[in-house]
């Protein structure tokens, strides 16, 4: 049997960090895992309006990988493990992430930016009024426009396009939305954007590429969209639009103009369900899905390429923005 | 589009039924045990391994979930405690968590782990501070 005790005085490298705008209180044994998660570490610039505490052990003993992904969860506590060398524990209630990791796992960096930071955002974010919303972001000029849509509906590829298009990335798949005083901010965690085989018709760069299994077991593209693609990527913005990506079957693209019950409910119905022992957390996403439904909502129903769809959308940012200021 | 609220799968297997209930939350000598496993929540509710554990005043709240869709891969056991909360894990696909404070045992059973052992040694280990 290990037993592990996550001792203060026994993790002396400690750092704050800050993912998504959610300040991370780091403690860890292993110097070489906060000096990585430091340069994923992005800054707002802004005081982080709540945070977690990351404890990481890192067993120098093991040199066994990140495994198969295994998750659970019952009330205020979810459960991960990636093969049996690498575990954690996200107390919700607590705000806080514990964890036992291989050597080799603390220096594999895309883990940490593509999986844990990921999915610690997604566990504990509820709990600090951080909503991980099923959303692309984009944005143009200091306004931020989120793109839902069912998977399949091709939020990865429009986002791509559109980031060709004039727009800046923020993200593809998961946006993480924070409710300030003054408005709601949006939020990326520069994951790779997961784009399906099919994508590599539209997006000649892809040709030549290999294609991973992502952790949904999906076979994808998993590129860093800066260095693929040549774009430009905001961590944060203001969004000021939601639109609902459909495909349809005539040619040309059509907006329709949703009601806010509408956008509520389709919201709503894209956030993880939570147990009745968070009902904080609950209280608090419900505020913030109130000010995504407030947002000027369309329906975008396309047929076409994604880079058709991203110039009708760019046109029709334009015009809202002109909209703005007659 | 209509008001109705459709989740997501649950795949943390988070709301689980639990048909069978055994205890009151008013005896503090006793655990209140929920289970889908019928096994379990027999011999949970029939141990007395929580007795020297109650802090609260009211019974240990017990919640154990048999997950037949669980890995079953190895028998070392890891637990990891950071304060109230102690897990214990078997392999990856048993796991137990203690919280202290709010005086509740939590937890997954892979297939192949029978209530007896539970009883015997799991529960006991990970109770063991």
């Amino acid at each position: 049997m290990s037993s592990i005790s996550i001792d203060r005085a026994a993790l002396p490298y400690a750092m704050e960090l800050c993912f998504a705008g959610a300040a991370c209180y780091l403690r860890t044994n292993f110097s070489q895992l906060a000096v990585m998660l430091k340069g994923l570490s992005i800054s707002t610039g802004d005081a982080a309006p709540s945070g977690f505490d990351m404890h990481v052990v890192v067993d120098e003993s093991s040199e066994k990988g990140a495994g198969e992904p295994h998750f659970r969860g019952l009330h205020h506590v979810v459960m991960a493990s990636f093969g049996s060398s690498n575990v954690f524990v996200f107390d919700i209630l607590r705000r806080t992430l514990s964890g036992r990791v291989s050597e080799a796992t603390a220096r594999d960096s895309r883990f940490w930016k593509e999986k844990l930071i990921p999915i610690t955002l997604g566990v504990l974010g509820p709990a600090m009024g951080l909503v991980p919303v099923h959303c692309a972001c984009l944005e143009l000029h200091g306004d931020g426009l989120l793109i839902a849509g069912v998977s399949g509906a091709g939020k990865s590829t429009l986002s791509v396009a559109l980031s060709r298009s004039g727009f800046n990335y923020v993200s593809d798949d998961w946006t993480y939305l924070s409710q300030l005083d003054d408005g709601i901010v949006a939020h990326g965690t520069s994951s790779p954007v997961k784009l399906l085989p099919d994508a590599v018709e539209h997006f000649q760069v892809l040709r030549g590429r290999s294609l991973q299994i992502s952790m949904n077991g999906e076979l994808a593209y998993e590129e860093d969209i800066a260095e693929t693609f040549g774009v430009r990527i905001e961590t944060a913005c203001v969004p000021r639009w939601l639109i609902v990506l459909e495909r349809r079957q005539q040619a040309g693209a059509i907006f329709t103009p949703m009601t806010s019950t509408e956008a509520r409910s389709y919201v709503s119905s894209s956030v993880e369900r939570l147990p009745t022992q968070l009902q904080e957390a609950v209280a608090m996403r419900e505020k913030t899905i109130e000010s995504i439904a407030s947002l000027p909502c369309w329906h975008f129903q396309y047929s076409g390429t994604p880079q058709f769809a991203a110039k009708e959308l760019l046109e029709f940012a334009v015009r809202q923005k002109q909209e703005i200021f007659v | 589009m209509t008001e109705e609220r459709r989740w997501h799968p649950d795949l943390l297997r988070r709301f689980a039924s639990t048909p069978y209930v055994f205890g009151t939350r008013d005896c503090p000598n006793l655990p209140f045990v929920e289970s889908n496993d019928l096994a379990i929540a027999l011999s949970v509710s029939r141990s007395n391994i929580f007795r020297r554990q109650n802090n609260w005043g009211h019974a240990m709240l017990c919640k154990l979930i048999r997950d037949i869709s669980a890995p079953v891969d190895g028998s070392e056991i890891t637990l990891i405690s950071n304060g109230a909360l102690r897990v214990l894990f078997q392999g990856r696909g048993t796991i137990l968590i203690h919280d202290r404070e709010r005086s509740e045992l939590l937890g997954f059973i892979a297939p192949g782990i029978r209530a007896q052992d539970l009883v015997s040694s799991l529960i006991p280990a990970l109770l063991d501070e």
